[in-house]
């Protein structure tokens, strides 16, 4: 009798501390404020750093038979602060609730603040709150990202989570953007070898962009006239040791991350010119990646020679010439044609960055670490030095796996 | 020196109460006499133990047999007894036989069970429903077997409900539930051990087992246990497992209790004791483990992969029914990150105009059920399916549109009422569904590390508990020799072991010759 | 049909040892080994295993002598009364003050992963209650325990790993040799206490079947547990590359990493519960070991009585230090310093004396009639 007595007892206890503890960590999920996204800029004032915080109104878009809440999808607030996490305090003066990282997708730094050499240390704090994930990425926008998270309003996604998750998985998926998680910034940071690319957004778009072919354009320039919303993702920030350094264009992102095996970038698709008599001037094609590439490297002597074959199937999806490519002749035309244009492409892009920025827009650099029996040795031989003189060889090896329609057929169905 | 006062205290503070009960020593005395010869005098004793005519039931007839030309009564209850019978079988042989014989046995033609002499027993056995013949001049009474007991027949099983197998279950006959038993294992060895618990009822109960199979040492604990009960009486077979539990008070429990005559003798088979009580429509087993409360007869009956689906099937459901309403705690008041964005923000917008905090919530909507529940278990049958959709209805509906209850607690908390019905062992299912209530506390005290805690502490528990020396997990921990049918079993080939924790006599079921 | 209690089998026993030594891999002690010698770190617990296995496999030798009796008893027996107790006591304190800070650096990850304003010592009595209620069940319960969840806590390892893999980078453990190879054997000598608990889980050897279990068993354990966190090791070493070493849990910060897909993007908290319920068993058999010893020390039979208060002591030790920078940097690799080279000593020390005084001959002869 007496132990069931204390064991009530007990239980009573433990059901009073579980319902009335409200300290600690409990907090109820509707207590608190979901920062979606957050905006760094630099401040009026000095030392400081303005943030910008994208706040999801959970009631709107989720409630289901609700009706037209008259409230908005999100609450964007912009303040200045001295560093991230202190920023958290600040905030709580403003919102109702407490400010909850938790579904933290997107981190927008405006370019004038990334191109800040104090960049680096303010974007560290990041790593000592504990709540911000790593799988967070880092977008670079060319405006101030107060202005940007305002601009942005996006027509189909009104809950800001949802549109940032399709935005970038789909830019990710087509490489037209970066994998620029927090993760990847800061172990490239800490390998200290290579350019990070971090990805490129734009809220307004340029006023009279120039025309590009395809893909070759940065935020804000891809022309396009409708009803939507002005935001762009494309292209990507280039950073040095932390900083940034650049822009380089969509084109070039999408073959940065064909070179990059720690992608899984999945099919795109390429422009390469007609090799064939036509009016027509360009082929569209299908690139696949499906092997990792193979680099080898010679580094001695004073130019390190570094030779990277980048193998890609290749589906060709028009035929402008008509032409027959049951014949051999005709395919080795094409696969040569594919062959140098993208081998061109990318010594293009490699040889850009390695002037420009005298490192890789990729970890490139582990490749050259088998080189070496240890730590010390490779850190002697000085890669990012060393990588400057470098003589790089690109090959590409073509295999055309489908030829698209036979010509015989399109002649049929055109008479 | 401090204890002894506290006991002293404890003493005084816990007094049992006295009652001045009145003697009966009288009644006593004259149960442990035998029967005289005296007619008259025997007439008079049992006229006044059995309170005649205060007590309806009780039928003395007094006749004179014919062939003896000597006085002789029968005294029965009317109510226990085949009246029939008693009228073919005794009294007319005994009235009209008129060619003389010698013994009673030769003038009935109903086979004579006994004769007795003691005035105690001859009670004991009418009250059972025996037809006592008691006749002048002699010194023994002649018993017959003559009991009818009013009941049902045998029936479908009602709690234990299974698609394809036997669907008979136990009645509360014990010759009906014995014969159950019996035709299912033909064998001489399978032994109906005859025991009576308590004193002033004097219930009876059945040890069923193979003595070809059974270790003796359990066998002896629990007599020991049997004998160890001092009270006047155990109703049911339910109140017996409580005696006879090792901790009577532990929320597990550790005697499986069934009223499927198959899946008795299929333990019987492995080597187990099955107790039967008259009176009660079921039995148990005993040692009983986890596994053998948590399977079912059916997972047997169907093909292995069948068999299989529904274990995996109800592991998955106990797992939910224990865990999902608290996990639900942990997850939205401690670790939010872990919730889909999608789904967090549904909830925070639902949450957002209720009033109570999600633990009162979730403990608000676990009462209800669980009301609900034994509602539609206690109405009478012809409303029984209203009470389901009107709490259902009023319930969900209601208290999500009235902003009370939000709906993903709904959700959850039907999802873990539903899958605790999948667990069919009565005791396992309320074992179920109380810890889940500690799991829910544990989670609103401190998120999912009061949860993990609580997982360890209870699993602890759980391989401390023993069931008459056999430990809870057997066979999987501690390891013993096995057909291994614990999560999955096997093709029945293959199971050809008897539970090595049984200690049993004959390990292989199936010997290969 | 009572069972003699207490006795354990070799699952159990395997899978109390594996969760001991193989929960090491998932608190700091992956980032010490990689500041030491970097990318090649993955190689420390193979070598050390390698190393720590001489003096462990003489004094499992020696102990096995000695039918039925632990590692205390043989030791005051070769000994000697009084040299013997001293060997002892600085084995006791040495191993009180392991799961002291063991136990808080658990504490720490709680409170900065998980539970950023619980108190600690909120955190910490739980931990310690939990533990004395296990401990007080008695070693065979733990091993039941222990082997009910052991399998859980390995799938979900190898299902971090694979995980993880889509993200990692194979190139990183290159160069191979990481700082260089002096620096790697220098390492593993400095990292033996990564197996001292083998060491003293010797206490436990009467309450196995047989010794030939416990010699089964333990080397089963210690070449999983060896291969288990050289494998960790290295799965941190692929995904983190050169943060590794900044990284102070590197397995919370992994599974906080990892996502399974774009709807579920966070999971760790399915792996905490997991990881949490392997560190209850680890401490609770630590905190078993501690109480065997103290009562084998001082001679108290019912040492079970003493759990609690050596919980409630331990739990007061592991609360003194300030932060969790003091423990994982100053008391902890002081610990282990003094716990390494100990331990190894001793088993010598245990394995010359049987040696010196006949004890092998003796049991030659014996085994020869």
């Amino acid at each position: 009798m007496l132990r069931i007595k204390v064991v009530c007892e007990i239980l009573v206890i433990f059901l009073m501390i579980s319902i009335l503890t409200g300290c600690w960590d409990r907090e109820e999920l509707e207590d608190r404020a979901y920062v979606i996204g957050i905006g760094l800029d630099r401040s009026e004032h000095k030392g400081k750093i303005q943030v910008t915080m994208l706040l999801a109104n959970p009631e709107v878009g989720s409630v289901q038979g609700g009706g037209g809440s008259p409230e908005k999808p999100r609450e964007i607030i912009s303040f200045d602060a001295n560093d991230i996490i202190a920023a958290k305090g600040t905030v709580n003066s403003i919102i109702s609730r407490i400010i909850s990282y938790d579904l933290l997708k997107i981190i927008v730094v405006s370019e004038e603040l990334a191109r800040d050499s104090r960049f680096t240390s303010i974007i560290y704090d990041i790593i000592n709150d504990k709540e911000i994930r790593m799988n967070a990425y880092l977008a670079v926008s060319n405006e101030k990202a107060s202005e940007y998270f305002l601009k942005n309003k996006p027509r189909m996604e009104t809950r800001p989570h949802k549109y940032y998750q399709y935005m970038i998985h789909h830019g990710i998926e087509n490489g037209l953007i970066p994998d620029s998680t927090l993760f990847r910034f800061f172990t490239t940071l800490e390998r200290g070898s290579d350019l990070f690319l971090a990805m490129n957004t734009a809220a307004k778009r340029e006023k009279s962009p120039r025309y590009k072919s395809e893909d070759e354009y940065t935020a804000g320039q891809v022309e396009a006239s409708g009803e939507f919303d002005d935001t762009q993702f494309i292209g990507s920030a280039v950073f040095k040791d932390g900083v940034m350094v650049g822009k380089i264009n969509g084109l070039e992102t999408v073959l940065a991350n064909v070179l990059d095996d720690s992608t899984n970038i999945k099919d795109l698709l390429v422009d390469v010119p007609n090799p064939f008599p036509g009016r027509r001037k360009q082929i569209a094609v299908r690139l696949m990646k499906r092997e990792k590439n193979k680099v080898k490297m010679d580094l001695k002597g004073e130019r390190p020679q570094i030779f990277i074959t980048i193998p890609l199937r290749v589906v060709l999806m028009t035929n402008p010439s008509k032409v027959d490519f049951s014949e051999k002749r005709n395919q080795e035309i094409i696969k040569k044609a594919i062959k140098t244009h993208t081998e061109n492409l990318y010594e293009k892009l490699l040889l850009h960055t390695q002037k420009e920025y005298k490192e890789a827009p990729y970890p490139l650099s582990f490749y050259a670490r088998k080189y070496f029996g240890t730590i010390q040795e490779f850190e002697k031989f000085n890669w990012a030095k060393k990588y400057q003189n470098a003589v790089i060889h690109m090959k590409s090896e073509i295999k055309i796996i489908d030829y698209g329609k036979k010509q015989s057929e399109i002649d049929k169905g055109e008479k | 020196m401090g204890k002894s006062i506290l006991k002293t205290l404890v003493k005084v503070l816990n007094t049992k109460p006295h009652f001045n009960e009145q003697s009966n020593q009288e009644r006593m005395e004259l149960k442990a006499q035998d029967i005289s010869t005296n007619y008259e005098q025997n007439l008079e004793n049992f006229k006044q133990i059995f309170s005649i005519p205060k007590n309806v039931d009780v039928k003395v007839r007094e006749f004179t047999i014919r062939a003896l030309n000597r006085h002789a009564f029968i005294i029965y209850l009317n109510t226990m007894t085949d009246i029939e019978l008693i009228q073919k079988s005794i009294l007319m042989p005994l009235i009209e036989n008129e060619h003389a014989a010698g013994k009673i046995q030769d003038i009935v033609s109903f086979p004579v069970e006994k004769t007795i002499t003691n005035i105690g027993d001859i009670t004991e056995n009418i009250t059972s429903g025996i037809t006592a013949l008691i006749v002048d001049g002699d010194h023994q009474c002649y018993v017959f077997e003559t009991s009818k007991v009013q009941g049902r027949s045998i029936e479908k099983s009602d709690n234990e409900v299974i698609v394809r197998g036997a669907k008979e279950a136990f009645n509360e006959k014990l010759a009906d539930n014995m014969g159950l038993i019996r035709k299912k294992i033909k064998n001489e060895n399978l032994i109906f051990e005859h025991f009576i618990v308590s004193k002033r009822s004097r219930n009876d109960v059945m040890l069923v087992y193979e003595k070809d199979l059974i270790n003796h040492e359990t066998l002896h604990s629990l007599k020991d246990k049997l004998k160890a009960i001092e009270v006047d009486s155990v109703l049911d077979l339910s109140l017996l497992e409580q005696y006879l539990e090792e901790r009577p008070r532990s929320l597990f429990p550790t005697i499986l209790n069934t009223e499927r005559p198959d899946r008795a003798v299929s333990f019987i088979e492995e080597g187990h004791i099955v107790i039967l009580m008259s009176n009660s429509p079921n039995c148990l087993v005993l040692p009983a483990t986890f596994w053998s409360l948590f399977h079912s007869p059916e997972d047997h009956y169907l093909r292995v992969p069948y068999g299989n689906f529904i274990r995996i099937l109800r592991l998955v459901a106990l797992f939910i029914s224990m865990f999902s309403s608290s996990f639900y705690i942990a997850i939205t008041n401690y670790h939010v990150g872990m919730i889909p964005p999608d789904l967090l923000m549904a909830i925070a917008g639902a949450r957002e105009r209720v009033p109570f905090p999600s633990i009162i919530e979730i403990l608000m909507m676990e009462i209800a059920f669980e009301l609900i529940r034994e509602a539609g278990l206690r109405v009478p049958s012809p409303i029984g399916p209203t009470i389901g959709i009107v709490g259902a209805l009023i319930l969900g509906q209601a208290a999500v549109q009235a902003n009370v209850i939000s709906p993903i607690v709904i959700i959850v908390i039907a999802l873990s009422g539903l899958s605790s019905f999948i667990i069919s062992d009565t005791s396992l299912n309320f074992a179920i569904r109380l810890s889940r209530f500690l799991f829910i506390f544990a989670a609103g005290f401190i998120g999912i590390y009061g949860f993990g805690a609580l997982i360890v502490l209870g699993l602890f528990y759980l391989t401390s508990l023993k069931s008459f020396g056999v430990p809870y997990f057997a066979p999987m921990t501690p390891h013993f020799f096995s057909s291994k049918d614990l999560i999955i079993r096997h093709v029945p080939m293959k199971e050809r072991f008897r539970p090595g924790y049984l200690k049993p006599k004959d390990m292989v079921k199936q010997r290969k010759e | 049909m009572k069972q003699k209690p207490g006795k354990l089998g070799i699952r159990e026993y395997a899978a109390i040892a594996i969760l001991m030594v193989g929960s090491k891999a998932t608190e700091d002690t992956p980032a010490f080994l990689y500041t030491g010698s970097q990318n090649a770190a993955w190689m420390v617990p193979i070598l050390s295993a390698v190393v720590f296995f001489v003096p462990l496999f003489l004094l499992i030798k020696t102990i096995s002598l000695f039918q039925g009796k632990n590692l205390f008893s043989v030791i005051q027996q070769l000994l000697g009364k009084y040299i013997g107790f001293l060997v002892c006591l600085v084995i006791f304190i040495i191993s009180s003050l392991g799961i002291s800070y063991d136990s808080r650096t658990y504490i720490d990850i709680i409170k900065a992963f998980y539970f950023n304003s619980t108190p600690h010592l909120v955190l910490y009595a739980i931990l310690m209650a939990i533990c004395t209620y296990g401990a007080k069940k008695g070693i065979q319960h733990i091993g039941s325990v222990s082997y009910l969840i052991v399998f859980y806590t390995l799938l979900s390892g190898y299902f971090i790993f694979i995980i993880s893999f889509q993200d990692s980078n194979f190139q990183a453990i290159l160069p191979i040799w990481g700082s260089g190879i002096p620096r790697i054997f220098k390492e593993s000598i400095h990292r033996l206490p990564l197996f001292a608990d083998f060491f003293l889980l010797t206490m436990l050897i009467p309450y196995l079947k047989s010794s030939k279990e416990f010699r089964k068993g333990t080397w089963i354990a210690y070449s999983y547990v060896t291969i288990h966190i050289s494998t960790a090791i290295l799965m941190f070493i692929v995904l983190f590359d050169r943060s590794s070493g900044a990284i102070g849990y590197p397995f919370h910060t992994l599974i906080r990493y990892i996502s399974l897909g774009n709807y579920i993007p966070n999971v760790e908290i399915i792996f905490f519960v997991i990881w949490i319920m392997g560190a209850f068993i680890r401490f609770t058999a630590f905190l078993y070991v501690n109480a065997l010893m103290f009562g084998y020390m001082f001679k108290i039979k019912d040492f079970e009585y003493l759990i609690p208060s050596l919980a409630a002591i331990y739990l007061m030790i592991g609360i003194i230090p300030e932060s969790s920078m003091d423990v994982s940097h100053d008391l902890k690799p002081m610990v282990q310093s003094a716990a390494g080279p100990a331990f190894a000593a001793i088993s010598l020390m245990v394995w010359i004396a049987a040696l010196l005084k006949g004890e092998f001959k003796h049991a030659k002869n014996k085994s020869g009639l």
